[in-house]
């Protein structure tokens, strides 16, 4: 019994211990509260093609998916607009030539398609990378390339949405931003999440009412047997 | 209307050529069984009804993945796109895909406790030894299975866990090198490493299901062991239909429920089903800072990683499942269930404590403490089957009932 509880102690001092070692490379991550609106994941949308489609690419979405996920619903018009010249089943592709972002940037932007899954953290991770822009307390990393929350501080990415040195007035906006671009990832890097739980809810209700039956089934046969 | 079919004219023609009834009524039928087993009982049959769930899935993701490496541009491959086709435009492809994901982990966490059932009441005993030998094969065949299935969607971790995994047969003296070229196809994991991990993800699977036919084809020829693990009388015996598959309909139906919430409301199972660093394409030049199997793979895992020596780790990882084959002629109490044997009850519950603490270490980076509570548990694991011969020369064990 001694050992048992011997080896449960240092199970859970070892957790713990763990988690304090992970914690020293980069901050804790912000909470955000991740909506699979349309709202938020339309305006996700209007971010991502402003802003960070500049540099990175969804080559898992083609245009034609913003009609056809009911999640996002966008009009053939609106559609349209945003593709401008390029073909209506293409992939969201950025313009920028990986030869011309390895020599403004020194690296490849990653593809952002499966990104809000591949990180520890998933959406907060995104929403607390946008929000993580400081001034290197040290000095040594230029301004706009400082982050908290990414490992070793230093990224490549300059702070896309103008956090760093941001206006009181505009943070209740850049916030939002954020927020709607990690919503809007963590839709596209999973995208039929909500499709999935909606059939989800009705497995579970008929498993539940199966699984009843089987139990009544079961006393019934059992019923003659002493056990 | 069972009992129709089987009598109908159509059975009789088909049973005079080929003795088809006969065998459903013997293996499904007929089958003598005791009236006492509990629900434990029912992870046998959940764990076929997962191996054929695994199968069906299996089958119909394998129509659209394609076993190639060939980049795709910004550091993706054919074969990590293909998976995310099946998971976003092919019909209910992230349904067949999650079900199988989530079947593996399943697979694994029933077959571990209709185990730990076997060793709890005594099941692997005289003349049920054959029985838990290739129970414990099908474990074998289900973790290579396991390991060559994780390398497909090409992740960060696929390719890493497999660079890992495969640098055993690298330790081999003298022919080492070659041997890992010749199990790589390469001199690193590679293209040719996919393919045939894709061909061989099918072909184990077949192994499986001819051993588990055999296994439960074995198990009707010595029968099922019991709770109490004394010899059941005539009147105690009853037919496995209907009681026993209405009492594991209802098993499965749990588990059904268990298992769905899992595919639909948690597929990746905060990172224990599918890890968060897979969902990164393969990169061969950037090593990830922490590299661990997958959890059901973990306590043999830090076996291995407990012994300073790579070698002698790797022996010592073979010797921990060489156990588990000795593990019928290890132990020689005459009676079975550990409801009547406290001091081997209460190793077992150590055994098991220290299989959980193996497996917790094996799936954290390696810091100086959990290298020595790894240590600690493989000791604790080697100990319960050296102490096993001895057990029943102290042991006071409880009086057995006289029947079930």
């Amino acid at each position: 019994m001694k050992r048992i509880v011997m080896s449960f102690v240092l199970f859970i001092c070892l957790s713990g211990a763990t988690g304090l070692i992970q914690a020293e490379e980069t901050a804790p991550l912000k909470a955000v509260d991740i909506s699979l609106d349309q709202a938020t994941l339309k305006q996700g949308l209007g971010v991502f093609t402003d802003v960070c489609m500049g540099c990175h690419s969804l080559r898992y979405m083609t245009w034609k998916d913003l009609m056809d996920y009911k999640e996002i619903g966008l009009n053939r018009k609106a559609v349209d607009e945003l593709r401008g010249d390029a073909p209506l089943n293409a992939h969201m592709m950025t313009g920028l030539s990986e030869a011309d972002a390895k020599e403004s940037y020194g690296t490849v932007p990653p593809d952002l398609s499966v990104m809000a899954r591949a990180r520890e953290g998933k959406g907060a991770y995104i929403y607390s990378l946008l929000t993580g822009f400081e001034h290197d307390p040290k000095g040594r990393i230029m301004d706009g390339n400082y982050n908290i929350y990414f490992p070793g501080h230093r990224i490549a990415m300059s702070d896309p949405l103008g956090w760093l040195d941001h206006d009181a007035a505009d943070e209740k906006d850049l916030k939002q931003q954020a927020r709607a671009v990690a919503s809007f990832l963590t839709f596209v890097g999973d995208p039929h999440q909500l499709e999935r739980q909606t059939i989800g809810k009705w497995v579970m209700i008929f498993l539940i009412v199966l699984t009843f039956v089987f139990w009544l089934l079961k006393r019934a046969v059992w019923s003659d047997v002493e056990h | 209307m069972i009992k129709k079919i089987l009598d109908s004219s159509a059975a009789q023609w088909l049973d005079d050529r080929t003795h088809a009834v006969q065998y459903i009524r013997f293996h499904l039928i007929d089958y003598p069984t005791p009236k006492n087993l509990n629900y434990m009982y029912a992870f046998g049959s959940i764990a076929l009804v997962v191996l054929i769930l695994q199968v069906l899935s299996g089958l119909f993701l394998a129509m659209d993945y394609k076993a190639a490496t060939l980049p795709t541009g910004n550091g993706f491959s054919l074969a990590f796109d293909s998976v995310e086709r099946i998971m976003r435009d092919v019909n209910y492809g992230w349904l067949i895909r999650y079900m199988h994901a989530v079947g593996a982990t399943t697979f694994f966490f029933v077959i571990y406790l209709h185990m730990a059932r076997g060793l709890y009441y005594g099941s692997y005993k005289k003349p049920r030894e054959f029985l838990w030998i290739m129970g414990v094969m099908i474990l074998l065949i289900m973790q290579a299975t396991v390991f060559f299935g994780y390398l497909l969607p090409w992740g960060q971790m696929s390719f890493w866990g497999a660079t890992v995994i495969t640098n055993i047969f690298g330790a081999v003296p003298v022919i080492g090198d070659w041997l890992l070229q010749l199990v790589r196809g390469g001199f690193s994991v590679g293209d040719p490493t996919l393919g045939r991990f894709f061909v061989l993800h099918f072909l184990t699977p077949l192994l499986l299901i001819v051993v588990v036919l055999w296994h439960v084809m074995a198990l009707h020829v010595v029968h099922s062991n019991n709770p109490t693990g004394v010899e059941t009388s005539k009147k105690n015996i009853i037919p496995f239909h209907p009681y026993y598959t209405v009492k594991d309909l209802l098993g499965i139906g749990v588990f059904l429920i268990i298992y769905s919430y899992f595919v639909f409301f948690n597929p990746t199972g905060n990172g224990l089903i599918i890890e968060v660093n897979n969902f990164n394409p393969a990169n061969p030049m950037h090593t990830p800072g922490d590299i661990s199997p997958v959890w059901y793979l973990t306590p043999w895992y830090e076996i291995l990683r407990s012994v300073p020596n790579k070698l002698l780790g790797i022996v010592g990882m073979g010797f921990a499942y060489v156990c588990l084959f000795l593990l019928p002629w290890l132990d020689r109490s005459p009676v079975r269930s550990a409801r009547y044997r406290p001091v081997y009850r209460m190793m077992l519950i150590v055994f098991f404590v220290a299989i959980g603490t193996l497996g917790y270490c094996g799936h954290h980076p390696v810091t100086p403490e959990l290298t020595l509570v790894g240590r600690i548990a493989s000791v604790f694991y080697f100990a319960f089957f050296f102490l096993l011969p001895f057990v029943h020369k102290f042991e006071k064990t409880k009086p057995l009932p006289e029947d079930v």
